[in-house]
């Protein structure tokens, strides 16, 4: 029987792995250790005996409190693992999205290797995580190491110079952002748009990407009403600064969509 | 087990909660925005994060073992360590850019900042006056820096700066050693040598 997961929420109650993940450890647990280190180096997704990071991240975990730190099926797994993360960083971080990618995707694994390492060394929860969502997780990790040290501006699309957020912004700009948002609300109903739509907002600046996103979630610019949240309140920033944002992001995606639909 | 306050939560452990929840739409981020307000914009860039990901397809990367060596060895070096809850990396916060950019503010080249870095080198034998210039360059105390070149060698990360030596935990040596065999220019290394205590 899988072992249960002792972080929990901050209401108190336990955090579960998915069933789908509980019954992939119970298959493995049943089969051989070499049978199961051979089923875990597949690495493509595609294949039928490809097993989902978090049951690596178990028998990961397992390995070493079971062995006692001793350097075996431990090892192997944890290169097993770095190898899939690995993977999922080049398409993330991509060497022509970011300068100096390959020395950025390296500490963040090795970021990553200090937060099993503290696991092992009894500060148990942290990777719990990874158990339950371990794409998710990862991607929120990234995230975080990315804030401390990514780059402050990714290499993307040409933009419109970033010039003082207040200034007023050109009338071609602003019917370019009403066209695109406000023009055919419908269209972002459609789910083959959505997707399109939002593999172009990947290539935004960060600071534009923020809004584009909160307003892609529903969240409205501004209102006078204190207690709703807005996309100005969330990022600390004046209404305009929010708007300006917004309409340069538009004008970049809509740039990038008709660039991808010519192709 | 006691449930965590929110306030007791990080920012990688506030984004780690929010990864796992069952659905990232508004209402979700709302009540974490409103249970982590410090941590609003990590938030925000994670939620993006997690929308994108799925639009991402894998590049044809070549892989090398390279960096999952790297890994297992920071690995290694980690989990023996002893814990020093009160010693932090100032180094830690650096991205590469800003590494390379302290070592031209210190008149120094990266293969001795590394060095400093990664405590190989005997943290006695290092200028007063040197670690006070790194210390206001790290914007820590002279004695946290100190502090941290005490603790015991580390793993050499190499995040940035290839090698074509593997990692592996450096022998320390003296400052006037490092200085010598860093391929600093003759100017450098007499600029470093006159600060001797």
């Amino acid at each position: 029987m899988p072992k249960p997961l002792k972080k929990k929420r901050s209401d108190g109650t336990s955090y579960e792995r998915p069933p789908e993940i509980e019954n992939w450890i119970k298959k493995l647990e049943m089969v051989d250790v070499a049978e199961r280190l051979l089923q875990f180096e597949t690495l493509s997704r595609k294949s039928p005996r490809y097993v989902p990071s978090e049951a690596l991240v178990y028998f990961l975990r397992r390995a070493w409190v079971e062995v006692e730190g001793l350097q075996g099926d431990f090892e192997k797994l944890f290169r097993i693992l770095m190898k899939r993360i690995e993977q999922s960083l080049c398409s993330a971080i991509s060497d022509s999205r970011m300068a100096g990618a390959r020395g950025i995707r390296e500490e963040i694994m090795e970021r990553f290797a200090e937060r099993i390492a503290k696991d092992c060394r009894g500060r148990p929860g942290l990777l719990d995580f990874y158990e339950i969502r371990f794409d998710k997780a990862f991607s929120a990790f990234r995230t975080s190491v990315l804030r401390q040290i990514g780059p402050s501006a990714m290499d993307t699309v040409p933009l419109v110079t970033e010039k003082d957020d207040c200034l007023e912004i050109s009338a071609e700009v602003e019917a370019a952002a009403a066209d695109f948002l406000g023009g055919d609300p419908g269209k972002l109903d459609d789910p083959a748009f959505r997707l399109e739509l939002t593999a172009a907002i990947d290539r935004l600046p960060d600071d534009q990407k923020l809004v584009i996103g909160l307003l892609l979630q529903g969240f409205q610019i501004d209102s006078k009403d204190k207690d709703v949240m807005t996309i100005a309140r969330i990022l600390q920033c004046d209404e305009r600064t929010v708007r300006n944002r917004r309409d340069r992001a538009c004008k970049a995606l809509r740039a990038i969509l008709q660039e991808e639909n010519a192709q | 087990m006691i449930a965590e306050q929110p306030s007791d939560r990080n920012e990688e452990e506030v984004l780690l909660a929010f990864s796992v929840e069952p659905t990232h739409d508004r209402k979700t981020l709302e009540k974490y925005l409103t249970d982590y307000p410090e941590h609003a914009k990590a938030l925000v860039a994670c939620s993006i994060e997690l929308m994108v990901d799925a639009t991402r397809s894998a590049e044809s990367v070549a892989m090398s073992e390279d960096a999952v060596d790297r890994a297992w060895q920071r690995f290694q070096s980690a989990v023996s360590q002893p814990e020093e809850a009160s010693v932090i990396n100032p180094f830690a916060t650096l991205n590469p850019g800003a590494f390379k950019s302290l070592a031209k503010e210190l008149d120094i080249n990266t293969l001795l900042l590394s060095r400093l870095r990664d405590r190989a080198i005997d943290a006695a034998t290092i200028p007063r006056r040197f670690v006070q210039r790194l210390a206001t360059e790290l914007g820590a105390t002279t004695e946290a820096i100190m502090d941290y070149l005490r603790s015991p060698p580390a793993m050499v990360s190499g995040h940035s700066f290839r090698s074509a030596v593997k990692p592996a935990v450096a022998e320390q040596i003296s400052f006037e050693k490092a200085v010598e065999t860093s391929q600093l220019t003759h100017g450098q290394q007499e600029a470093l040598k006159a600060m001797r205590d």
